[in-house]
């Protein structure tokens, strides 16, 4: 069970102490966090028990590389989204699409207000502005491609447009948001 | 595209997932021999993670942290391993029953653990701590210290980077009075003869637990 001292402290000063081996620290991260993971997993595989797989890896790896968070380098909400999103991707790219039943799936559908669930960080919203000045086709692409995990393929078939002007696309459209982003 | 855009826009392309498994393979290569590459991984990691606000929280299913929790129950961190000098360390998942085991055994202990071996074997270390501030180490089975070696045990508080010796550990086990705070992890270190030459480990840690409160 999580002490009262580990439920006041941030996801930083949590990481921080799981990197000491701090079991309270470690079961209270997971009480603020594991829903948010799953469900950003599930996005991305689609199916509960590969979610629940990838949200599994990547608590063993924060336990496992607490150590490795540097509040000097990056936020803790960014070091912990990585993790399970990279568990996630590794996990819907070593299987196909139709056996997770991809085809026919919908992605529930983020617009208008999605972006609007960026603003409670300072991050957010510069990223949130910076996605919002891109035109709303590329805006689409990225955000679908960072929550959905499609690959340049998904989005070409699911938007119906060539590989080749998917792929320019979101380049541009993340050289864009890094001129936007230091400005 | 410059090279550094070319070089950028791959970075981005990883870290918002579209690349094909091939190239992913490549950009994770990358990223392990190539640290300024890594850095600007890392810089992208940053810049697209509020994206992150946008999926909903759901539930995860109800046995999930019972899987972590086993999944990671006896890892010492890496932290502490890295600083001893030990080498690769397997999770072993403490029985659970032997918790239960032992205060049955002793009534009232205040504090217990399991000292897990670190690097297999069947025998685990008992500690029970005593109100009163008395330690008990016990193990639950034959425990084979080389002969020219003496097991250490070690008491890590919670927050500290350096273990505090608590002396030499017989193999049949021993008690010693310490005050040790709640959630202290107790190690097992080999050690020379006679014990640490440096009051720091300079063995192996051979095995860990943390010590909690008895309910």
């Amino acid at each position: 069970m999580p002490d009262s001292a580990a439920l006041a402290d941030d996801t930083a000063t949590l990481l921080h102490r799981c990197a000491y081996g701090d079991r309270a620290a470690f079961r209270a991260l997971y009480d603020r966090w594991g829903a948010k993971l799953h469900g950003i997993a599930l996005r991305i595989v689609r199916q509960p028990s590969l979610a629940a797989d990838a949200t599994q890896e990547a608590f063993v790896q924060v336990w496992q590389q607490a150590h490795r968070f540097d509040p000097e380098r990056g936020s803790a909400e960014a070091f912990l989204v990585t993790l399970v999103r990279y568990r996630a991707l590794d996990i819907v790219r070593r299987t196909t699409r139709e056996v997770l039943g991809y085809e026919g799936a919908d992605e529930p559908d983020d617009s208008p207000d999605a972006l609007s669930r960026m603003v409670s960080s300072a991050e957010g919203i510069a990223l949130k502005r910076c996605l919002e000045r891109l035109e709303p086709n590329r805006r689409k692409m990225v955000t679908m491609a960072f929550v959905d995990g499609l690959s340049h393929g998904d989005l070409a078939q699911k938007l119906s447009i060539p590989l080749g002007t998917v792929k320019s696309a979101i380049r541009r459209s993340l050289l864009s948001l890094r001129e936007c982003l230091a400005a | 595209m410059s090279d550094r855009d070319e070089d950028d826009a791959f970075a981005g392309e990883f870290v918002l997932g579209t690349l094909d498994p091939e190239d992913r393979r490549a950009a994770e290569q990358r990223i392990a021999q190539d640290p300024a590459f890594a850095r600007t991984v890392a810089t992208w990691e940053q810049r697209l993670a509020p994206m992150a606000a946008i999926p909903e929280a759901v539930e995860p299913p109800a046995d999930l942290w019972a899987r972590i929790d086993q999944a990671t129950g006896t890892v010492v961190p890496l932290r502490r391993v890295r600083r001893w000098q030990f080498g690769t360390i397997a999770g072993l998942a403490i029985a659970a029953s032997l918790a239960a085991f032992i205060v049955l055994q002793r009534p009232e202990p205040a504090h217990v653990a399991v000292l897990s071996p670190i690097a297999g074997g069947t025998a685990v270390l008992l500690a029970t701590e005593e109100s009163g501030g008395r330690l008990t180490v016990r193990p639950n089975g034959a425990i084979q210290v080389p002969t020219d070696r003496d097991l250490e045990l070690w008491a890590l508080a919670k927050g500290d980077t350096k273990p505090r010796s608590l002396g030499v550990l017989p193999a049949e086990g021993r008690s010693l009075v310490a005050t040790l705070a709640p959630d202290t992890q107790l190690l097992v270190s080999l050690e020379p003869r006679g014990g640490s030459p440096t009051g720091q480990p300079t063995g192996p840690v051979v095995y860990g637990g943390t010590l909690s409160r008895v309910n």
